[in-house]
C-alpha cells in the first residue's frame, strides 16, 4: 500500500515537471538563429515561397501561438516533422533511441563488471595494491576524453591488428539487417533467428561498450568502495564480525548495504548517457538519438531537438520511478 | 610597547605561516599523487604564458609540404594534415582553454554560490522568501533535467559561435552544481549559534551572510571548483570537437583531436593521440588539486592527515 501511495506522489509532479522541460526546451530551441524555411528550401527560394512555407509549418504566428500549435500536436503524439531526414521526428527517434539505449545499456552493465568487485575488494584490502589501483583509476578514467578514448581503440584495433569491425553504424553494411520490431539489433536478430546479424552486431558493439564502459566504471567504482568503507565500519558489521562469521559473509552483508547507493549513482549515469554518449556515437557513425539532437542544434532544426530532449525526460521520470521500486525491493528500511 | 606587541604579532604570523608551509611539503611528500598534480597544473599555466617562447612554430601557420609527417626531431609529436606542427599547436592550446575553463567557472561559482546562499538562508523562513526559494530550485530541477552536452550546443548555437559565449554556455551549465551545494551548506550553518548572536545583535541579513555564512561554507565549493576546472576544459574539448566551439586553426585540444579524426583510421595516429594525451594530464592534474583541496581543506581530515604524517615521523 505504502509503495502506490508512493507512486502516486511521484505521478503527482511529472505533469507539470514535463510541462516545465517543454516550455523551456521550446523557448531555448526558438531562440537559436536560423530560418528553417530558408533552409529547406535552399538559395534560390523567392520570399513568396518562404513566406508559404512559413505558414504552412505554423512558424509566422506568435511565439505563444507557435508554442499552442506545438502542444496540440503533441497531445496527439506528433512531434513535428525533421527537414533534414524530412521524416517524422516520432519515426526517427523509434529507430534512433533504442541505438543509444542498447549501447548505454550494455555499457553500464560492463562497468558494473569492473567497477564493483574492484570497488569491493579496494574497500575491504585497505593497504593492497588493488586499493592502490583503484585510487588511480578512480582518478583516471574521470579525466579521459571519452571520445578521444574510442578513436584509440579504433585505431589499435580496426587500424592495427584489422580485428574490430569498421567504425560506420551498428551493423556490416554487406549483412541483411533483421526486420524491425523493437529496434534494439540485438533483440531484433533473436526474434528473426539470424546470427549472421547478431554477430555483426555484437561485433560492431564492442568498442563504442568497452569506450563507455571504461570510463563510467570510474564513478561506480568510486561509489562502491566509498560505501563499502563505511559500511565495513559500521557497528552493525562490526557486531557480525565479534560473532564471528566467516569473511564472505561479513563482505556480503556489507555489500547488500550498499547497493542502494550503488543504484543511484548507475540511475545517474544511465540518465546522463542518454545525451552523454553522443561523443562517442559520433566517432563511431552510431546513428544514435543524441547524434540526432545534436545534428538537430547545428543546422537549426528544431522538432529532433525537441523530441529528443522530451523522450529523455521521460526516460530519466521512468528511470528515477524504476529506481525507488528497486529501493523498495533492497532496503528493508524503506519498505517498513 | 605597541612597537614590541606589532612585532611580536607579526613573527606569529610569520611563524604560522611558515608552519603552514612546512604542513604543506610534508603532505606532498607523504602524498606525492597531490603533489603531481601541483605540477601538472602548474606546467599547464607556464605552457600557456610562455607559449611563444617554448613553441618551435608558428600553431597557426600551415606548412602543406610536410603535411601528416610522424613525430621526429624536426617535428617532435609530427604535423598535421595541413601541415600544422603539433606540438606547437599543443603548447599554445591552454590559452584558450584555460580561458574558458577559468572564466566559465569562476561565473559559475560566483553566481551559483551567491544564489544557493541567498535560498538556503530564506527557505526556512516561511512567507514569500521561501516561496521564492522553492521556485529556484524547481527552476534549477528543470534546467538539471537537459543533457548537459545538448543544452550547451544549444546555448553556443544561440550566442553564436565566439569565446564569450562559448563561455556563457559552460557557466550556465555549472552553476546549479554550486547552487545546490551552496544551499545545503547554508541551511545547516544558518541554524548556528554565531548566526543566531549575530542576529540578535542587529545585524543585516546581508551582512550575516557575507560575514558569517558564506566564509564558513566555501570549503567544498573550493574543493569542487578543482574538479570543475578540468570537467570544463573536457567540455570545451568535447564543444570544440563536434563543431560548435573554437573553431580551427586556433589552436585547441579538441578541435585537434577532431582535425585528426579522420587520418587515425588510415593509420596517421598522432594528430589525435598527443592532444588527447594533453588534454588528459591536464584534466588529471587539476583532479588531483581538488583531491588535495578536499583534505586541507577540511578540518578533521587535515588533523588526521597530520596524525598519519607525525606517526610515519616516528617509525623509522
Amino acid at each position: 500500500m505504502r509503495i502506490l501511495r508512493y507512486i502516486g506522489r511521484r505521478f503527482l509532479f511529472i505533469g507539470p515537471q514535463l510541462f516545465g522541460i517543454i516550455l523551456v526546451s521550446f523557448l531555448l530551441v526558438k531562440l537559436i538563429p536560423g530560418d528553417p524555411a530558408v533552409m529547406m528550401l535552399g538559395p534560390f527560394a523567392t520570399e513568396q515561397q518562404i513566406a508559404m512555407l512559413n505558414t504552412e509549418m505554423g512558424l509566422d504566428g506568435t511565439i505563444i501561438d507557435q508554442f499552442g500549435i506545438y502542444l496540440q500536436n503533441l497531445v496527439q503524439g506528433d512531434l513535428g516533422t525533421s527537414w533534414q531526414t524530412t521524416k517524422p521526428v516520432f519515426d526517427d527517434l523509434a529507430i534512433r533511441f533504442p541505438a543509444t539505449l542498447e549501447l548505454i545499456t550494455l555499457s553500464l552493465l560492463l562497468a558494473l563488471l569492473i567497477g564493483i568487485p574492484l570497488g569491493v575488494a579496494a574497500a575491504y584490502f585497505k593497504r593492497s595494491i588493488v586499493k592502490k589501483f583503484s585510487d588511480y583509476y578512480g582518478l583516471l578514467a574521470g579525466s579521459l576524453p571519452d571520445f578521444w578514448l574510442g578513436l584509440i581503440l579504433i585505431y589499435l584495433f580496426y587500424t592495427v591488428m584489422q580485428v574490430a569491425p569498421p567504425p560506420l553504424g551498428r551493423i556490416d553494411f554487406a549483412v541483411l539487417p533483421p526486420a524491425p520490431v523493437t529496434n534494439f539489433l540485438i533483440i531484433d536478430s533473436l526474434i528473426a533467428g539470424n546470427w549472421q546479424a547478431l554477430w555483426s552486431t555484437l561485433g560492431h558493439l564492442v568498442l563504442p561498450v568497452v569506450t563507455l564502459a571504461v570510463i563510467n566504471a570510474g564513478p561506480i567504482l568510486k561509489m562502491t568502495q566509498a560505501t563499502m568503507e563505511r559500511m565495513l565500519e559500521s557497528d552493525l558489521i562490526r557486531y557480525a564480525e565479534m560473532c564471528g562469521l566467516p569473511k564472505q559473509v561479513v563482505i556480503r552483508k556489507a555489500f547488500r548495504n550498499s547497493l542502494p547507493s550503488i543504484v543511484t549513482i548507475v540511475s545517474v549515469l544511465y540518465g546522463f548517457l542518454i545525451g552523454g554518449a553522443v561523443l562517442v556515437e559520433i566517432v563511431f557513425s552510431w546513428g544514435g538519438a543524441g547524434q540526432y539532437a545534436v545534428q538537430g542544434v547545428l543546422n537549426a532544426d528544431i522538432n529532433p531537438v525537441l523530441g529528443f530532449v522530451l523522450f529523455s525526460a521521460i526516460l530519466s521520470l521512468v528511470i528515477y520511478l524504476v529506481v525507488d521500486l528497486i529501493y523498495f525491493a533492497i532496503d528493508p528500511r524503506i519498505r517498513g | 610597547m605597541t612597537d614590541i606587541a606589532a612585532g611580536s604579532a607579526e613573527r606569529s604570523r610569520w611563524d604560522t605561516f611558515l608552519h603552514a608551509l612546512r604542513f604543506l611539503f610534508a603532505v606532498l611528500r607523504a602524498r606525492p599523487l597531490f603533489a603531481l598534480g601541483y605540477v601538472i597544473v602548474l606546467l599547464v599555466f607556464v605552457l600557456a604564458i610562455f607559449a611563444p617562447l617554448i613553441a618551435p612554430y608558428e600553431p597557426e601557420v600551415a606548412n602543406p609540404v610536410d603535411f601528416l609527417q610522424g613525430p621526429s626531431w624536426r617535428h617532435l609529436f609530427g604535423t598535421d594534415a595541413t601541415g600544422m606542427d603539433i606540438f606547437s599547436r599543443i603548447v599554445y592550446a591552454p590559452r584558450i582553454d584555460l580561458t574558458i575553463a577559468l572564466a566559465g567557472t569562476m561565473i559559475s561559482a560566483v553566481v551559483g554560490s551567491f544564489v544557493g546562499a541567498v535560498v538556503g538562508y530564506y527557505q526556512e523562513g516561511g512567507g514569500f522568501g521561501s516561496f521564492g526559494a522553492g521556485f529556484v530550485m524547481r527552476a534549477a530541477d528543470v534546467l538539471q533535467a537537459f543533457p548537459v552536452f545538448v543544452f550547451a550546443i544549444a546555448l553556443v548555437a544561440i550566442f553564436g559561435q565566439s569565446l564569450e559565449s562559448i563561455i556563457a554556455a559552460i557557466a550556465f551549465v555549472n552553476t546549479p552544481i554550486y547552487l545546490r551545494l551552496m544551499r545545503s551548506q547554508v541551511l545547516a550553518i544558518r541554524n548556528m549559534r554565531y548566526v543566531e548572536a549575530s542576529y540578535v545583535s542587529g545585524a543585516s541579513d546581508l551582512m550575516i551572510m557575507l560575514r558569517h555564512i558564506i566564509p564558513n561554507s566555501l570549503a567544498p565549493i573550493l574543493a569542487q571548483l578543482s574538479v570543475n576546472i578540468g570537467w570544463s576544459i573536457l567540455l570545451t574539448a568535447a564543444l570544440s570537437f563536434v563543431g560548435a566551439g573554437v573553431v580551427a586553426p586556433t589552436p585547441e585540444w579538441g578541435s585537434m583531436i577532431a582535425m585528426g579524426f579522420q587520418n587515425i583510421i588510415t593509420g596517421q595516429w598522432w594528430p589525435s593521440v598527443f592532444p588527447g594525451i594533453a588534454l588528459a594530464v591536464t584534466v588529471f592534474g587539476f583532479a588531483l588539486v581538488g583531491a588535495s583541496v578536499e583534505v586541507l581543506a577540511d578540518p578533521a581530515r587535515r588533523r588526521a592527515l597530520a596524525g598519519t604524517l607525525r606517526e610515519r615521523k616516528k617509525a623509522p
